[in-house]
């Protein structure tokens, strides 16, 4: 009997899925007709322009509902002969390159035009052609370099203040936790903004850039909060700490991202204004390590691995970022990040309420609003 | 375990599926190397597909070498008052399309199939009896510059889709004289290809000479307003690619006319030589003896030149932006005597 009753629930979770199967076959198949609405306009997208030895690529991706053919490019409106790679036909999502020989200038203004079958053409406007970086050593170590000014050395700064955290009474503590909360708070709405703009300048509207970086936002929210969940029923609070690090050093990967291709685009200057403004902000996110851990009393080993944890990111970034910049990956880690320091403010929270904090006390309150105006001011600089 | 298990296998899922997104799919990869010429002379090579309207050949259905000195002369009769008549059939149509450039589509509007329709020749006083069939799915005319009967303008009587017209007049004047569609929107009606050229010869002849039919035209193919081709005789580049074959010491004779939308001049430059002018072909003595000539819209004239030197030569519009749009050709001067033209 109880078999049959199970055979009976799966049956009835299955029949649904069956006929919407029947619907769907029915109306692409012969049915279609009847559907066959207005006019599939094509579609492609320019995502990217790299500026190499005597040649212009541009990665294109078929944005569109219908196959597309690339048959012609154009620098600033003139017709070049050029070559697309691996074939000039794209089916809907499929990217190619197309190599456009060009003697450019550096720091000139370039539009880029790609002409598809229909003769429809695209375009892509360059504000300033820069050498696109080569991935050799030596530009790596560069990177790698600007990643621990940016990532590692304020993180270790900002730590120094862990005696001071050490030694203050609870509610001061609760204050600098909810610092920690504002601090975290401010990121999340920062990497998230971020995400949202990549999306709306480099990313085609079939991504659906907006509901992109929700989802990735809430998968990556639920994904830690579960393995959050895990941790912590393990180790208890020190899990805090980790995790805190781990959203911080995601969020550092997102700024390595935006050093990168600020520097792999050509924009130095805009590069070192960056780094600078980074620095400064990220010396609170020391800060924010450092008061989830101040009762604990940490070993330095551990300290030095949560300092890794939270910087080192900036320098993987800033590799990605320069050698490999890709707008969807971008809004991805970046959504990732919110996500992940959202769920951070979250346990920070609940952390302080376990602790005997009061959300509606002075010391919370001022708290999370300090770590936010702190960060709103340090971001001016960036 | 078993839920662990699982969060590990969506975890793998959902970074799959990134993955899928982010990273540029490989279709079809071809083994096979390409090499193509750029601008400069550099040779590029490329395991991909070749984009250059100069170099590869496209599969249009209209062929620029025939239609440059092809002449319809109609079919030929004598009234009974002695004047010649010539009788032609023009067929509009709005729904053909051509690849007018390597691997690019375009609705052609038509007379006779073509862009630009054909090249009619009279000489002047010769009665002229056109029979025009609309087989488009709009209304079409033809409007011939020129001098004629009010009714015979082709602006007030529209000739409906299945519909046909016959316009009659006499040659005149001597010229060379654009026609078009003039049905509004009139430029969407002329962009879309719906012209064309009639020469009328003075009665007396011109000189003997290697003549060609040069309509310089623009597509605007993706209907923003401006043109994204230009060309002489509608493909672009196609006379870069296949030069034009005169013979030095030979006079040759070029009837040109510029159909050009949206851009207010055309121009045309020859290269290591001046050609006589002789603005909309009105007059026997030329006006000009220059390398380069200004065209607005449907103005049109006769040039007249002779190379002395073989070799490769370049014409082209010195709007350059045109030129390196399409609007580009080359005359290949043989030195290995010719036909004797102008000798």
């Amino acid at each position: 009997m109880e078999a049959r009753a199970s055979g009976r629930t799966i049956a009835g979770g299955i029949i649904p899925l069956v006929l919407v199967a029947v619907l769907l076959a029915y109306m692409l198949g012969p049915g279609s007709e009847m559907f066959r609405l207005g006019v599939a306009l094509p579609e492609i997208s320019i995502e990217k322009v790299d500026f190499v030895d005597s040649e212009i690529l541009a990665t294109v991706r078929n944005t569109g509902p219908v196959p597309v053919d690339v048959a012609l490019a154009d620098i600033n409106d003139r017709i070049q002969p050029a070559a697309v790679e691996p074939d000039r036909h794209l089916e809907r999502l499929e990217s190619a390159l197309v190599r456009i020989p060009f003697e450019w200038n550096v720091a000139e203004p370039y539009v880029i035009g790609i002409t598809i079958d229909d003769g429809t053409r695209f375009e892509k406007a360059v504000d300033a052609a820069a050498p696109a970086p080569r991935p050799t050593w030596d530009l790596a170590a560069f990177f790698a370099l600007v990643g621990t000014f940016v990532g590692i050395v304020p993180v270790v700064i900002g730590m120094l203040w862990l005696p001071f955290v050490q030694r203050i009474s609870p509610t001061k503590y609760h204050f600098f936790l909810a610092l920690t909360a504002g601090l975290l708070l401010f990121l999340a709405v920062d990497a998230a903004e971020e995400a949202l703009e990549i999306s709306r300048n480099d990313l085609a509207g079939v991504f659906n850039g907006a509901l992109l970086v929700t989802t990735v936002i809430a998968l990556s929210f639920l994904a830690l909060y579960y393995s959050g969940g895990l941790l912590e029923g393990r180790t208890g609070p020190a899990a805090v700490g980790l995790m805190i690090s781990v959203g911080i050093g995601l969020h550092n990967f997102g700024e390595g991202l935006a050093i990168g291709a600020a520097i792999g685009i050509g924009s130095i200057a805009f590069g070192t204004f960056l780094i600078v403004g980074f620095t400064l902000h990220n010396v609170t996110e020391g800060l924010a390590i450092a008061a989830s851990v101040s009762r604990k009393r940490p070993a330095l080993p551990v300290l030095a691995a949560l300092a890794m944890i939270a910087g080192a990111p900036a320098i993987l970034g800033a590799w990605t970022g320069g050698f490999a910049y890709s707008p969807i990956a971008s809004v991805v880690f970046l959504g990732v990040g919110a996500g992940a320091i959202l769920q951070v403010v979250f346990v920070v929270l609940r952390w302080i309420r376990r602790e005997g904090g009061r959300f509606s006390g002075p010391a919370v309150t001022s708290g999370l609003a300090s770590g936010m105006l702190v960060m709103y001011l340090t971001s001016i600089l960036v | 375990m078993i839920t662990r298990s699982r969060a590990v296998l969506a975890a793998v899922l959902v970074a799959g599926l990134s993955a899928i997104i982010a990273l540029p799919m490989i279709s079809d990869a071809q083994t096979e190397r390409r090499t193509f010429v750029t601008h400069n002379g550099a040779i590029v090579e490329t395991s991909g597909d070749v984009l250059d309207p100069l170099y590869t050949p496209s599969d249009v259905e209209f062929d620029p070498d025939e239609f440059l000195r092809n002449f319809e002369y109609g079919r030929v009769s004598v009234s009974e008052t002695g004047q010649t008549v010539r009788e032609f059939t023009i067929v509009a149509r709005d729904d053909l399309i051509q690849e007018v450039s390597p691997g690019v589509f375009y609705n052609v509007w038509t007379f006779n199939g073509t862009v630009p329709g054909p090249t009619l020749r009279a000489t002047e006083g010769d009665l002229l009896r056109i029979h025009f069939f609309n087989n488009g799915s709009k209304a079409h005319t033809i409007h011939f510059h020129g001098i004629h009967p009010a009714g015979m303008d082709g602006v007030f009587e529209p000739v409906g889709s299945g519909g046909r017209f016959l316009y009659e007049f006499e040659a005149g004047p001597v010229g060379v004289h654009p026609y078009h569609c003039h049905i509004m929107p009139l430029e969407e009606h002329i962009t879309h290809g719906l012209y064309g050229m009639l020469i009328v010869d003075p009665k007396n002849g011109r000189a003997p000479a290697d003549e060609m039919v040069m309509v310089l035209n623009g597509l605007d193919t993706d209907f923003d307003g401006e043109n994204n081709f230009y060309a002489a005789n509608t493909i672009p580049f196609y006379y870069q690619h296949h030069p034009i074959q005169i013979n030095a010491g030979d006079l040759v004779r070029i009837y040109v006319a510029n159909m050009v939308e949206f851009d207010p001049i055309n121009n045309f430059h020859l290269h290591g030589n001046l050609y006589k002018y002789y603005p909309t072909g009105t007059d026997v003595v030329p006006s000009f003896y220059t390398d380069m000539i200004t065209l607005s819209q449907t103005e049109r004239g006769i040039m007249e030149f002779t190379y002395e030197h073989p070799g490769k030569y370049l014409f082209h519009a010195h709007k350059v932006e045109f030129s390196e749009k399409g609007w580009t050709g080359v005359f290949l001067v043989r030195g290995d005597g010719g036909a004797g033209y102008g000798s």
